[in-house]
């Protein structure tokens, strides 16, 4: 399973409305919401806002990874919002974000799901992808980096390549 | 060489239930037992927690929520078998999966591993690192790769 699996051109916003973190939280939420995955926004929601309570998901590189298990996801969800002037998601770096995605997944799908986030955050520690990822201005362009990075994933496995 | 012991490899997910159905299956022509073996990923809650995309707090929530569900998991397969006659005991383990399988089946000294049907490969470095190409390479004994889960849900119905 691959993130391009499930991150489709609806679910990419390029130019975020929100100027705070839990403001493009709601609106990657909502954009979500015509995939069907989701029965209940507002839960999705407060699951995603008291797990960033425990701690921020900023981290670092300008990236957020929002996500929670709930019970109101479908299956699982991604969906990926770039905020053009930043937005302030108290990371682990001090810098404002502007990549965030948004993963959610029903708690009966947790293996998938880890597998997911750990093929994410290694393609964003990795150099070469974050270097392409922040020159793709559509939703197109951003699926297609994932398809081409996704192929060789598990070789980065164990720092073989970027980072 | 008589076949004496089967081994399956189960990752909780709906699709390991006809992994699981075919394994009984076998065990039950072959009048023999079987072990179902669920790994707790450990590697990829540590990753998460290296990358601070996990806190401390949250990973050992979701081990626990793994380890409840690979026990509740196993549990299903037990009386699944008991159900069709055949003895099987769930085996629950910690670490990176394919070296969990694989270890536990050489000393289980099992005759054939049963396993999911391996994900459809995109490049030539996933057959050295996924998981599933992992244990097929690697397991010490013949490996059966199920397929075809109609197929396989007609022969559960038959035993």
């Amino acid at each position: 399973m691959r993130i391009s699996d499930y991150l489709k051109k609806e679910f990419c916003i390029m130019d975020l409305k929100a100027s705070t973190k839990e403001e493009a939280i709601r609106e990657l939420a909502y954009v979500l919401k015509p995939s069907g995955k989701i029965k209940d926004s507002e839960d999705f929601i407060k699951h995603i806002l008291e797990r960033e309570a425990l701690g921020s998901t900023g981290i670092g590189n300008r990236v957020a990874i929002p996500h929670s298990p709930s019970e109101s996801v479908e299956g699982l969800v991604v969906a990926f919002g770039r905020s053009i002037r930043g937005i302030d998601f108290q990371s682990i770096d001090g810098e404002e974000v502007n990549f965030i995605f948004l993963m959610g997944t029903h708690p009966s799908d947790l293996n998938i799901y880890l597998k997911l986030l750990a093929t994410l955050s290694k393609l964003l520690n990795d150099r070469l992808f974050r270097e392409e990822f922040v020159r793709v201005d559509t939703p197109g362009g951003v699926i297609d980096l994932f398809k081409k990075h996704e192929e060789g994933i598990e070789a980065v496995k164990g720092g073989r390549t970027g980072a | 060489m008589a076949i004496r012991t089967i081994v399956v490899s189960v990752a909780g997910a709906p699709g390991s239930l006809i992994t699981a159905k075919y394994a009984i299956y076998l065990a039950k022509i072959l009048q023999v037992k079987l072990f179902a073996i669920y790994v707790l990923n450990e590697k990829v809650l540590n990753e998460l927690l290296k990358s601070r995309i996990f806190v401390e707090v949250e990973a050992r929530e979701y081990e626990r929520d793994l380890e409840q569900q690979g026990r509740v998991f196993l549990e299903r397969i037990k009386k699944m078998s008991e159900s069709k006659g055949v003895e099987c005991e769930g085996i629950l383990l910690r670490g990176v999966v394919s070296d969990e399988v694989v270890n536990k089946t050489r000393e289980l000294g099992a005759d054939i591993l049963v396993m999911g049907e391996l994900k459809e490969l995109k490049s030539r470095a996933e057959v050295f690192y996924e998981e599933g190409e992992r244990i097929f390479h690697k397991s010490p004994c013949s490996v059966v790769v199920v397929k075809d889960p109609v197929a396989v849900e007609n022969l559960y119905k038959e035993i």
